[in-house]
């Protein structure tokens, strides 16, 4: 290839690169920057920004009490939602694996919560939850079980705001079926014909083989559910005593109806610093739990 | 019967009870939508609607004008889906046939980028649209879908790309075939069911966003469908026959978008779950 051609080459890759480049830094690079300068102003609605230093940080930990409650049940909703969802999707995928009647129409059903509007979901199941009239207490109520205050009580808010979630966990059954079905049966002959039963297939064949799908996969759903909003904003409005305050909507509610831009980028920092460190601990504690094929 | 079949029973039985207990939520908004409020606050909850009252929708329609929400929605989503394909190609097309200086440090911010929390910026990037006096309108909501339409679709996309021949693109080449011709004649038609998925998916994902609709769009006759039907819920909180109306009429173009594209649906999240 002659130097004149090579050289095209490189601008036209340039090229269509652009669109993506100027995405990188108009929507990573610079409001990554921006919200680090922006928490260390007050920026106080249409008033002028303002220098103070660690003067919004100061005010998070040791004058705001919303903020460590936003922080705890933020991390509370996603370890809850990612593990118990993690379970659900991956048992139902095992389920729907087996010899059974009707596999496609099945995926189907669990799959569509997935794509569902979020916000008319949370109408239902706000409903359904509801204290008085709400059909899960009638059920309750009907095996003999007390009525519980799902929505309005500090300690079943945000159970009942993760199974709404998981509820629409549908992607990840799809996912873990399509991988289950992937894992060739001769391995799994293989186990049968050294005398293994059911449990040892799944033990050294199936969760080995599966481990990097289901890795990858807590990974994107942690952060995905670390970023809950859409419950909070619609049914709890952060209700009862912070305990649904997630921080997305504390970021929002303090920028957007507080107008306090400045503290809420204060709070976006942390945010952001949080969820690195949680994706790192995931990475290094997942170091010896994963098998790679071919390594 | 045998030991085999009765296994298999068992398991469709199961898995029987676990589908029901998932569509439920469905038929609850459903019949909800049928009755009076009445018989919606009526306890024990009764399972169907004594009569099955159409005239909820029409309630519903003269405070949730669908019909604009639903064009309002669409003037949204069709720009970005369009977007998202045209520049999410265009840089895995770079990224999967050409060799340039940076090459891998632009990969890797792109899939480092992937793991990014897009909650975090949004206070800067709104003052950014304010500063432009941009900030009450569609144009925040659709420009972010023409930058590259997101790590994700082009990493897909990249992959996608590699698997086929360069062989393919070096004929057509010496045929006197453009750079933009090879991409959008010769290699696009053949990741085509990649795209639907990349299409469907970014279409949901626009049709059922709350943050962004909630952050740059203002004005009533502006709103969106789940901007909508979160106004109906904060203004007319126990007003329940109508509400339900709305929530149907709002989750029934995902459902009927998923029965129409269900294979690239599957397929897509498949791969979305898989490929990495």
């Amino acid at each position: 290839m002659s130097a004149k051609r090579k050289s095209r080459g490189v601008i036209s890759a340039y090229l269509f690169l652009t669109p993506a480049i100027l995405g990188l830094i108009f929507y990573t690079f610079l409001p990554i920057i921006a919200v680090v300068g922006m928490g260390l102003t007050q920026w106080d609605a249409l008033k002028a920004p303002k220098y103070i230093g660690l003067g919004n940080f100061a005010e998070l930990f040791t004058n705001d009490m919303f903020f460590v409650r936003s922080v705890t049940s933020t991390l509370y909703f996603a370890l809850f939602t990612v593990v118990l969802g993690t379970a659900y999707a991956f048992a139902v995928a095992l389920l729907l694996n087996q010899r059974i009647a009707g596999r496609g129409l099945f995926r189907s059903i669990f799959f569509l919560p997935y794509i569902v509007p979020s916000i008319g979901a949370a109408i239902v199941w706000a409903w359904m939850y509801e204290a008085n009239f709400g059909v899960i207490n009638f059920v309750l109520n009907s095996i003999g079980l007390d009525k519980v205050h799902w929505l309005g009580d500090e300690a079943t808010a945000t159970p009942a705001l993760g199974i709404m979630t998981i509820w629409g966990f549908g992607n990840y059954i799809v996912i873990y079926l399509a991988g289950l079905q992937g894992i060739p049966k001769t391995y799994l002959e293989a186990v049968e014909i050294d005398g293994g039963n059911t449990w040892h297939k799944f033990r050294h064949i199936t969760l080995p083989l599966l481990s990097p799908v289901i890795f990858f996969n807590i990974l994107m759903s942690i952060i995905a559910n670390l970023q809950v909003f859409v419950p909070a904003m619609s049914i709890t409005k952060g209700a009862p005593n912070g305990s649904t305050l997630y921080m997305v909507y504390y970021i929002f509610k303090q920028g957007f109806w507080n107008n306090r831009f400045g503290y809420a980028s204060a709070v976006s920092l942390i945010f952001f610093a949080f969820i690195a460190v949680v994706t790192a601990l995931i990475f290094v504690s997942s170091r010896n739990l994963l098998f790679f094929e071919g390594e | 019967m045998t030991m085999r079949t009765r296994t298999d029973f068992i398991i469709t039985a199961i898995a029987a009870l676990l589908g029901l207990a998932c569509i439920f939520p469905f038929f609850w908004m459903l019949r909800s939508s049928f009755m009076n409020n009445i018989e919606i606050y009526q306890y024990p909850p009764r399972l169907l609607p004594s009569i099955w009252r159409g005239d909820n929708y029409p309630a519903a329609l003269s405070i949730f004008p669908f019909g604009r929400y639903f064009i309002n929605t669409l003037t949204i989503a069709i720009p970005s889906v369009t977007g998202t394909l045209l520049t999410s190609t265009m840089a895995a097309y770079a990224l999967a046939r050409f060799e340039f200086p940076f090459k891998r440090l632009i990969f890797t911010l792109v899939i480092t980028s992937m793991l990014m929390p897009s909650t975090v910026t949004i206070i800067p990037i709104f003052k950014g649209w304010v500063a432009l006096h941009l900030a009450d309108g569609y144009v925040p909501l659709i420009v972010p879908a023409f930058l590259g339409g997101g790590a994700f679709n082009i990493f897909l996309c990249r992959q996608f790309l590699m698997t086929i021949p360069k062989d393919l693109d070096e004929a057509a080449t010496i045929d006197g075939a453009g750079r933009i011709r090879i991409l959008a004649q010769i290699l696009l038609p053949l990741i085509k069911p990649v795209l639907i998925s990349i299409g469907l998916f970014t279409f949901i994902i626009y049709w059922n966003d709350v943050l962004g609709p909630l952050i740059y769009i203002s004005r009533n006759a502006q709103n969106t469908i789940s901007q909508g039907l979160a106004n109906m819920r904060a203004g007319f909180g126990t007003d329940y026959r109508a509400i339900m109306a709305a929530s149907c009429m709002s989750v029934a173009p995902a459902v009927a978008l998923y029965f129409v594209g269900q294979k690239y649906f599957i397929e897509g999240i498949v791969l979305s779950g898989l490929k990495s």
